[in-house]
């Protein structure tokens, strides 16, 4: 295949964003509206910009703070729900950016839906009492294409189907760009960047449907010399395999529980303060400690629900969720209203980029946005994209500020010639593709409800020594295609966090949001109140604390059941 | 998972492929009956190559503007913890 010999597209530009879900799309509009004129953004992604990425599949429902609301207030609450691990000053200035956001996407053309007085329609959000959400109409379709359109106009080059393999340091102490290959073709492209900003979600272990993330930015960051937090928290929730239903807060908001195979509602044993409303991963914990009792299959009861509200559940704002439910049809109806079993499903790792408030990273050139930045350990609904659009416009601007005090970068041939070997190397025609057997078994090792969710030592362990394994295996694999390639890569990536995901859980001894150690069962604040970095220490990777800064607000602050969620809210019209 | 595209209302437009963020669909050139025997024609025309790695999302579907795309909507080896 001559592989071995240098051939592909070579762009300059002078920020690059990998990643184009809400992280990468903010990033990108905030680099260009910020910088001089002139300034060159470049924005990459795997597939097409603007329909894909976990952004372009979501309701896109964002926090927004409205003048007169009360921003210390969502602010301490926020902290409350994170257990105390988010960064409080990068949290505070993405509720402060809200509303300028929501101006910027109004003139975008989207639609935030608003009542007959004329002000905006919002809805409290499972967990926070003081939060606001609101949606764009047509949901996250409509806002990641609307923000394409808006990118193209502002002249900023979009780059689809370049799928990142690495990321350069020239020959200097800072990153100075990335390579990759086209998805389809496999043509090899340097982009030579005097800023980088890696903004390619969490991973998510291919656990189903649309959320088929897989994270790899954050992985070339930490071989490219970053520290990577928050592993040891996971995105754990309640799924069937058979539907995504997304309705499930407001569902219990209207009267739907939990119920065990006899029927007993067990939330209440639990969270006696809390019961089906409790936040997502205390009911995941739930649920695997019934499993663990024999008392599976778990349902979701919504029969409590009035038949007049039910017709919402099985229908979506949400393009894709919509045909879902139609073509399901009536299976829809019985399944979702008490047929369907639900298990705990981990969805989605925390693990994200160390960065400081304002997104640069320890590696100088190297700055991060979206899920892929460590801002937050959990996120309620609304404030996914809430984070994403305040830490995009944060690392946008950062950015700027960055290079204009950087010399232009220069390149270094034997580097570009190296990354582009290791980018190939797994490329042999005559061999079968074999990475989802290898991803198969490794979602065995992650997704068991004993490792991902009740976690203890020898348990993670034994986990830990089955991945290593894995990833010895995994050396001699072969990709037959570019298709195959990719998902090679991808794979590769997922067994590299997967052993950060099971070694901070292991040096995490505490319990903690949705990290539960069976052998250390309580919070720990006088000596947990910190992030868990893991970096390359020389001999592997290496575990650190980071004590996490208070400067708003103390993080001993109990979480209290909010109020106006308690009260049963009207779905209707909203 | 992706089931069937009608090809013979099948336009060519190639937005089934575009808008995959799977890459499951490629077009490529496919044979087509000719006038005269002894010639060969072929079209360019979506081919699902990679129907196992579907994640569900019927962006092909939605965005077919001839409607002729078929997603069932079954979602096979979920993983599940127990």
């Amino acid at each position: 295949m001559g592989m071995d010999k240098l051939d592909g597209v070579l762009i300059d530009t002078d920020v690059l964003v990998v990643g184009a879900g809400a992280g990468g799309l903010m990033a990108a509009l905030s680099a260009k509206r910020n910088g001089p004129p002139g300034t060159r953004v470049t924005l990459v992604d795997s597939w097409l910009i603007g329909r894909t990425g976990h952004t372009a599949f979501s309701n896109a429902w964002t926090i927004v703070a409205l003048p007169g609301d009360d921003i210390d207030g969502i602010l301490h609450e926020i902290v409350a729900g994170n257990d105390g691990i988010a960064d409080q000053v990068l949290v505070r200035q993405a509720l402060v950016d809200s509303h300028a956001r929501v101006k910027d996407f109004e003139k975008m053309g989207m639609h935030f839906g608003r009542d007959e007085a004329g002000a905006y329609k919002r809805r409290p959000t499972r967990g926070l009492d003081l939060a606001r959400v609101m949606y764009p109409e047509g949901g996250g379709l409509e806002f990641a294409w609307k923000l394409r359109l808006a990118l193209e106009r502002d002249g900023v080059q979009l780059i689809d189907r370049l799928f990142i393999t690495g990321l350069m340091r020239g020959n200097s102490d800072r990153i100075t760009g990335a390579v990759g290959i086209n998805s389809r073709t496999g043509e090899f492209n340097v982009i030579k960047a005097r800023a980088t900003i890696v903004a390619t979600n969490a991973i998510t272990f291919r656990s189903g449907f649309v959320r088929d993330i897989t994270g790899t930015g954050t992985l070339l960051a930490y071989r490219a010399g970053a520290a990577l937090r928050n592993a040891e928290f996971s995105y754990v929730r309640p799924g069937t395999p058979k539907f995504y239903f997304e309705g499930i807060t407001f569902a219990i908001q209207e009267g739907a529980r939990w119920v065990n195979a006899k029927g007993e509602s067990f939330m209440d044993e639990y969270e006696p303060e809390w019961g089906d409303q409790a936040d997502v991963p205390r009911i995941a914990k739930a649920m695997a400690m019934e499993n663990r009792k024999g008392n599976t299959p778990l349902y979701l009861d919504m029969s409590p629900i009035p038949e007049h509200l039910r017709e919402y559940f099985i229908q979506s704002k949400v393009k894709w969720m919509d045909y879902f439910f139609r073509k399901l049809g009536d299976e829809a109806k019985t399944d979702m209203f008490g047929k369907t079993p639900y298990y705990a499903l981990n969805q989605m790792t925390k693990m994200g980029i160390r960065t400081g408030a304002d997104c640069r990273s320890d590696v100088p050139g190297l700055l991060s946005a979206g899920l892929a930045q460590a801002g937050c350990a959990n996120h309620f609904a609304g404030f996914h994209i809430g984070l994403c659009v305040g830490n995009g416009w944060i690392a946008g601007k950062s950015a700027i500020e960055d290079i204009e005090h950087l010399p232009g970068p220069s390149l270094d041939a034997a580097e570009v010639r190296a990354l582009h070997a290791e980018t190939h190397a797994p490329l042999k025609a005559a061999s079968s593709a074999e990475s989802d057997r290898i991803l198969r078994d490794l979602q065995a090792v992650m997704f068991a409800y004993d490792t991902g969710i009740l976690k203890r030592e020898d348990r993670l362990q034994a986990a830990f020594d089955r991945v290593t394994a894995l990833a010895e295996e995994f050396k001699n694999i072969a990709a037959p295609h570019t298709h195959e390639l990719v998902r090679l890569k991808e794979t590769e990536a997922m067994l590299l966090a997967a052993r950060f995901i099971l070694g901070a859980s292991l040096y995490r001894t505490e319990s903690r949001l949705s990290h539960f150690r069976e052998d250390h069962d309580v919070r720990d604040d006088a000596n947990w109140l910190v992030w868990v970095d893991v970096a390359e220490g020389g001999n592997g990777p290496s575990f650190s604390k980071t004590p996490v800064p208070t400067p708003y607000c103390p993080v001993t602050l109990p979480r209290r059941k909010p109020s106006r969620l308690a009260a049963a809210q009207s779905v209707a019209g909203v | 998972m992706i089931e069937s595209i009608e090809l013979e209302k099948c336009t060519g437009c190639g937005i089934c492929d575009v808008v995959c963020p799977a890459d499951v669909i490629h077009m490529e050139p496919q044979p087509v009956a000719v006038e005269i025997a002894g010639l060969r024609q072929t079209r360019l025309l979506p081919v699902i190559k990679f129907r196992e790695h579907c994640i569900t999302c019927f962006s092909c579907e939605i965005f077919c503007p001839e409607r002729i795309v078929d997603v069932h909507p079954s979602v096979k080896n979920r993983p599940r913890p127990w």
